[in-house]
């Protein structure tokens, strides 16, 4: 698999969606794949919330593949034999692309809680700049998973012509309300971590890694079921031979202070509260006097909505949702329900549920 | 489906109209009428392998339980509902048509008769029978609520379901005079449309 990491610098100034400019940026990109000589071969894929531009293969050095790498590779569900795939980190984020850990140019510091309110419509943006960049005039495919999903709908709305299929995975047009309360709930323990200092404390030299690993580890309970907890951990107590913390009783403790520090170390804190907020204001629909119809109504996208079943935060409803409007709005729209016991993250661990529909959706012709 | 009871529903359907097929399977029928017809269709199916076949096909699908799913369809805008060989597979067939008469203006039913000859002869050998329409043994059967012409007819006429059209058509899919005169008896399905 042909495999090419860059960063690209645009100069163009961004409008933001809240008004403020962006006045010239960077998006860290990987690709996949050869783009053909038409540019019609092109896929965009979409991390989630603490996702990045490394979706497939595995890098020097590292154990753990891309995130989607089940799906995304040489004769695998998106095959990059046939297929020119874009990845990229979005605005905001901190794995290269401009974002809160990134220098201004004006204050020569990192931008830290001064970097602007990003949204849902700003990624597409600044995706569709990447497009331009490319010469590519019209995705095949935009796909993802989760608030990676909520981009592919927003392409479908924000540029209809420039989207021929659109797969839209665990995710739904907007985020429930109990949902943004535990969005509120994990930047609260970030705000409130000491070495927060108003989100500007890289100029001070610290880091708030205990607020945001207490918050990552809230955010990992709800991307989990209940019964897939029961089952991997029960009641089990952790090996005192390995235990992360003193004060670790059980299996499920030990996991959550193990994943909640291990992120903590790559992710910044103000991202995270940039991509919560970003997910929690998406509603397409407000625009539309909250008609979702109305908002779908000039969709030239097919799309391929799937939810799963044991999926809390992302309830099957809203992809359910999505799809009944899409009915009434009569634009092309197939969806489809999904076992897997890991709640949310069934989108990564059960991407075999998905793999072939969204195998046959990509290369049909409807 | 066979292709005279295919080219039926195809002429009952309406160019341009919006279809929702309950029971959808492959999606062959929603493809031919979005080809034939330009018609905006919509299926509605459980099986993950039938969906799969859908999305091959380029059919929106819907994975939903029929029995559950049928009222979440009003007030779309539907011309045309179709429920083809999916009636008697229905947990509350009676509810089922209630509701998918609010769903379309019209809708396009057909119906494998269970009065056919053939099964009588079944039932008189004293067991399950089974024919070209119904090949299932009955330990695998789906189907749960199998009725006759003269029952369904009945039902109808119980609801005020109005039958606007209706074809017979005998084991070989085909019109006869047998399965037109004496359609309990020599019909091995039925195609209606009700209004």
């Amino acid at each position: 698999m042909k495999t090419v990491s860059k960063k690209i610098s645009f100069a163009d100034s961004l409008t933001l969606q809240s008004g403020q400019i962006l006045s010239g940026f960077e998006i860290m990109t990987e690709t996949y794949g050869e783009l053909n000589p038409d540019k019609t071969n092109a896929v965009l894929v979409c991390h989630a919330f603490s996702g990045n531009h490394h979706a497939a293969g595995i890098k020097d050095g590292e154990k753990k593949p891309g995130w989607w790498d089940e799906i995304i590779g040489d004769g695998k569900t998106i095959d990059t034999e046939k297929f020119f795939v874009v990845s990229l980190n979005n605005l905001g984020g901190c794995h290269g692309s401009s974002g809160p850990t990134s220098i201004s140019s004006e204050s020569g510091q990192p931008y830290g809680a001064n970097f602007p309110e990003i949204s849902v419509s700003d990624w597409v943006e600044a995706q569709k700049l990447l497009a331009d960049h490319f010469e590519i005039n019209c995705w095949e495919m935009v796909a993802g998973g989760s608030l990676g999903g909520m981009q592919a709908l927003q392409w479908t709305i924000s540029y209809p012509e420039r989207v021929k299929k659109a797969a839209i995975i665990a995710a739904s047009s907007k985020i429930s309300t109990q949902n943004i309360a535990l969005n509120e709930v994990a930047r609260e323990i970030i705000r409130k971590d000491e070495d927060f200092h108003n989100g500007n404390y890289l100029a001070k030299g610290r880091s708030p890694k205990k607020g945001l690993k207490a918050a990552r580890m809230l955010g990992h309970i709800t991307y989990l079921s209940e019964s897939n907890m029961r089952e991997r951990f029960g009641r089990k107590l952790q090996d005192p031979e390995n235990k992360m913390d003193a004060d670790v009783n059980y299996e499920v403790e030990n996991y959550l202070q193990y994943k909640g520090e291990q992120f903590a170390k790559t992710f910044d804190a103000n991202s995270y509260i940039l991509m919560t907020k970003a997910m929690d204001s998406f509603d397409p629909a407000k625009d539309f006097d909250n008609d979702l119809v109305k908002c779908l109504q000039n969709v030239k996208a097919r799309l391929l909505i799937a939810s799963f079943n044991s999926d809390w935060l992302f309830p099957k409803e809203y992809g359910l949702e999505i799809q009944m409007s899409a009915i009434k709005a009569g634009i092309d729209s197939a969806y489809i329900e999904l076992e897997g016991d890991y709640g949310h993250d069934s989108f990564l661990f059960y991407s075999d549920q998905y793999a072939d529909a969204l195998k046959n959706f990509l290369n049909s012709n409807g | 489906m066979d292709s005279q009871l295919q080219s039926i529903v195809l002429n009952w359907i309406p160019d341009q109209s919006k279809v929702v097929d309950f029971g959808c399977g492959d999606g062959t029928l929603l493809k031919i009428l979005g080809e034939k017809k330009s018609v905006i269709g919509y299926g509605v199916e459980n099986d993950p392998e039938k969906i799969n076949a859908c999305i091959i096909n380029g059919v929106s699908v819907i994975q939903q339980d029929i029995d559950a799913g049928i009222q979440n369809y009003k007030g779309m805008g539907f011309d045309v509902a179709v429920m083809a060989s999916s009636i008697q597979c229905l947990r509350k067939p009676r509810d089922a048509m209630r509701n998918i008469l609010k769903v379309a203006n019209e809708c396009v039913i057909t119906l494998p008769n269970f009065g056919n000859w053939e099964l009588r002869l079944g039932i008189l050998n004293g067991k399950m029978p089974s024919s070209t329409q119904l090949p299932a043994k009955w330990y695998e059967t789906k189907n749960l609520h199998l009725c006759t012409i003269a029952d369904f007819e009945e039902l109808c006429g119980e609801e005020s379901f109005t039958i606007k059209k209706k074809v017979y058509l005998n084991r070989r899919g085909t019109s006869s005079w047998l399965a037109n005169t004496f359609p309990n008896l020599f019909a091995a399905q039925a195609v209606y449309l009700i209004g």
